[in-house]
């Protein structure tokens, strides 16, 4: 299907990418080939997106040239790449959901309007999109919204298409039919660059293989000569030592009633959700992109009311759920998106921390000394770095605002908390900061769970691990907290623990 | 049924003549034609901003110094017309103005990155300040009463001025729907990173649309003018919030992305006559604006509650697909563990 000896359609020659004096790319060579598939593979922050939004225009490069046809290029927005036949098909496909179909696949297109419609509809009948044109975009299916991104490329005339997790939210049977518009296309001389975290699929579709880690590439072979497993061990960081076994004290107490106890829990990303966390336990909860994690999460706390279940809060089960009652009853949650949901950036930092009692009943008034002495208390336990309780968090490091959005979290002394990703965008230092505030949180008899995509965090904090993968939760054998086993169960390879 | 129900122009259109008959049983000269010519005239000014301000709302912008603008075209209009200008000049300054004026809009918003309340809110101020400086704060009369000869010529007893805007909203239309510019209006409001991934120069239609509001306050102004002959301090005042209910009752959705321009014209046509019907069941005029605001709630209400269960079928349609996959899933693979342990 490959012959590598062609002119790479597109390809990246010693490209190094800095943003404020962080290194994200260092040196990267990369080529994408006519009628082939390239997957590229790579944990959270390994810069991926940032080679990704490079070959699409988004990024420029700070050193090193991009390629399209052997000829060096200067690519400066989306629209620059369309017309050099590049093509990013978006994780969340771009669809315009008051438009018709058939306006979603040709808007922006250049040229004689029934021209175009006449290529779309022949377009779409070649790639199996089989869907009322006059109908809106908003009632496509996820699957058919793909389709949709996928004809807009062809439209473009795109040799190169970039299809980001376009598996994650779709059922088998639709991966199924996607690997065979995959081949299809393939076999016209189009090049693909794939990017996915479910390594069966990834062997299974793609032609060569990358791993990238740390802004470079640690393997780049022909996914024939390649196993799930060594994907796996080439995806770990490299400073990564497993911590020795009885270093890793739990403090879960024994013998003790279950804090948390959720039962049959179903909603719309996830179904039949069964676990329970023991006071002084960490559980991790290791989950990719779009396995359910975070919508099961809203579910607990009572953010997704639509969910069906049982939450058992502290031996009770909460009468209905909402994040006011689940607070009240002794459940905290951290949300992933700090910005979106987790702190309040204009306001003094203080009053950020108190706000975490408001939910609580009784005390409706606060003195501002009350909310200082609280505030301070924090301030020390959690090692905040701030001028004073009265700086507001937007001016603070991600570290800073993550710490203060954990000290909302646990003013109000919750029994149990759910913390998710919560060293997403914060550098080394906090982070081992935040770990540590996770065992002292387990040393007072608090339960902690910890959702994460990063597998190396899982192994590091959790007691016991809770594997999530297409909106079922399952768990590894008791006592398995190694990080090649969640890898494996994770990214769903052969061979690995099954979950 | 459901996609029908879902043209709120339709439902508007309906709810409109529905409403028109339901007076004529109450009192029959509601039909007569000269009465419903008058309704169709008087709506015209705000049919006009209507229209402009439905390029803004269908880009998910608001405009609320249309009202401000259309009084300072017409001062603007008075001024050039009492300087003796010709008449087609005189429309051209008005326009202009409005274009103008509307621009500033679109400077402020495009390219400053102010929003789109804060930056309207603040030219109504500055235009209507700026209207009053004009003209020291006194109405301009002594207009050549030629100007009202639009508005008194009739033809088939329908004014001229009524059929020049149904031309002009004709032309309009016409222009979205054939103009391939004209749908990225759509695009912008209804996914504008969506549109700037697909190339769409998504600054250039946002500036479009705010000077395109204005162009429009500024043909309203020409028409007031015709209409009464003089200008008043007060021209265009509170009109603003009704161009915006009347877009919004008519199917522009405030989230953009939505709408025609019969929403526009249907929906001041519908917030006119709520006000004309007031009068012919001997309603005092004091309750024109509580009654016209209910209307607006109900119908936007009896709209949300159509969509959200058109979404929500949707999401249970889809999570039913994901469970039968699943299912077909688990039994393929249980079947062919059955088949090896057989053999």
């Amino acid at each position: 299907m490959q012959s590598e000896s062609k002119t790479p359609l597109v390809a990246l020659r010693g490209i190094w990418k800095v943003f404020e004096s962080v290194t994200v790319l260092r040196g990267i060579d990369f080529e994408i080939y006519p009628g082939q598939v390239h997957a590229l593979l790579g944990g959270n922050g390994s810069g991926k997106s940032t080679i990704v939004k490079i070959i699409s225009g988004a990024y420029k490069p700070t050193a090193g040239a991009v390629e399209v046809g052997g000829v060096p290029v200067a690519l400066g927005k989306p629209s620059e790449a369309h017309a050099k036949g590049i093509y990013m098909v978006p994780q969340e496909p771009h669809i315009f959901p008051n438009l018709t179909v058939l306006e979603n696949l040709t808007m922006g297109l250049a040229g004689e309007r029934a021209e175009n419609a006449r290529r779309a509809e022949k377009l779409a009948a070649e790639i199996g999109l089989e869907v009322d044109f006059s109908a809106p975009g908003g009632e496509l299916s996820i699957a058919n919204q793909q389709l949709v991104e996928i004809v807009r490329g062809l439209l473009r005339n795109a040799h190169v298409l970039i299809l980001d997790e376009p598996t994650s939210s779709l059922t088998r049977r639709e991966v199924a039919s996607l690997a065979a518009e995959v081949k299809h296309l393939t076999a016209q001389g189009i090049g693909i660059l794939f990017i996915s975290h479910r390594l069966n699929e990834v062997l299974e579709m793609s032609d060569r293989v990358s791993v990238l880690r740390d802004g470079h590439f640690v393997l780049s072979r022909p996914a024939s000569e390649l196993t799930a497993d060594q994907l796996v061990e080439a995806m770990l960081p490299e400073d990564f030592t497993p911590p020795a076994a009885d270093a890793k004290t739990s403090c879960k107490v024994a013998g003790a009633a279950p804090v948390l106890e959720v039962k049959g829990l179903s909603g719309r990303a996830f179904r039949d959700v069964n676990f329970e966390v023991y006071p002084g336990e960490v559980v991790g909860i290791s989950g990719v992109v779009g396995s359910g994690r975070t919508e099961f999460a809203e579910a607990i706390f009572g953010i997704d009311t639509e969910a069906t279940g049982e939450v058992i809060i502290a031996g009770k089960t909460a009468p209905e759920r909402s994040p006011q009652i689940c607070q009240q009853m002794g459940l905290s949650y951290v949300p992933e998106d700090r910005h979106a949901h987790g702190i309040f950036l204009a306001l003094p930092s203080a009053q950020t921390i108190s706000s975490g009692l408001m939910s609580l009943p009784g005390a409706r008034f606060m003195s501002e000394a009350e909310e200082h002495k609280l505030a301070n208390g924090f301030i020390d336990r959690l090692r905040i770095k701030l001028s004073s309780p009265m700086q507001s968090a937007k001016t603070l490091s991600g570290g800073n605002q993550q710490k203060i959005v954990l000290a909302k979290t646990l003013a109000p002394a919750p029994r149990v908390v759910i913390l998710d990703e919560p060293t997403r965008g914060i550098d080394a230092r906090a982070r081992q900061d935040v770990y540590r505030i996770i065992r002292e949180l387990t040393a007072d008899g608090v339960g902690v769970v910890v959702i994460s995509s990063e597998v190396g965090e899982i192994a590091e904090v959790s007691d016991r691990v809770l594997i999530m993968k297409r909106g079922r939760l399952g768990a590894l054998p008791e006592g398995i907290t190694a990080v090649e086993q969640i890898s494996a169960a994770t990214f769903d390879a052969k061979g690995g623990a099954g979950a | 049924m459901m996609r029908l129900l879902k043209s709120r122009e339709l439902l508007v259109l309906i709810l409109l003549v529905g409403m028109i008959f339901a007076v004529a049983t109450q009192n029959h000269a509601v039909l007569r034609p000269l009465t419903l010519i008058n309704i169709v005239n008087s709506s015209l000014f705000l049919m006009l901003i209507a229209v402009g301000q439905m390029f803004v709302v269908q880009t998910r912008g608001i405009d609320v110094s249309v009202g401000a603008i259309a009084g300072l075209s017409a001062v603007i209009f008075g001024f050039a017309l009492n300087a003796g200008l010709p008449l087609p000049l005189a429309m051209l300054c008005a326009l202009a103005t409005g274009a103008a004026a509307g621009a500033v809009n679109a400077v402020g918003v495009v390219f400053v990155g102010i929003p789109p309340i804060i930056m309207t809110l603040g030219t109504l101020g500055a235009y209507r300040g700026f209207m009053r400086v004009l003209t020291g704060g006194s109405w301009i009369e002594s207009i050549p009463q030629s100007i009202k000869s639009f508005a008194v010529t009739r033809y088939l007893h329908v004014p001229l001025m009524v059929w020049a805007v149904a031309v002009l909203v004709i032309v309009v239309a016409v222009l979205l729907w054939r103009v391939r510019a004209a749908r990225n209006f759509y695009a912008v409001g209804d996914n504008a990173d969506g549109a700037y991934l697909l190339g769409i120069n998504v600054k250039a239609t946002r500036f479009a649309a705010f000077t395109l509001s204005g162009l429009f306050a500024g043909a309203a102004a020409i028409v007031f003018v015709g209409q009464i002959g003089f200008v008043p301090m007060q021209t265009g005042n509170g009109q603003e919030l009704k161009a915006i209910a009347a877009v919004v009752l008519g199917g522009v959705s405030l989230m953009g992305g939505t709408g025609t321009v019969w929403s526009a014209v249907i929906g001041a046509l519908f917030l006119t006559a709520v006000d004309s019907m007031m009068i012919f069941l001997h309603v005092p005029g004091s309750w024109n604006n509580a009654v016209a605001g209910a209307v607006l709630l109900g119908i936007v209400v009896f709209d949300y509650l159509i969509r959200r269960t058109v979404h929500n079928r949707q999401l249970a349609a889809r999570a039913a697909e994901m469970r039968r996959a699943e299912a077909d899933q688990e039994r393929a693979s249980s079947a062919t563990k059955t088949r090896e342990m057989a053999s």
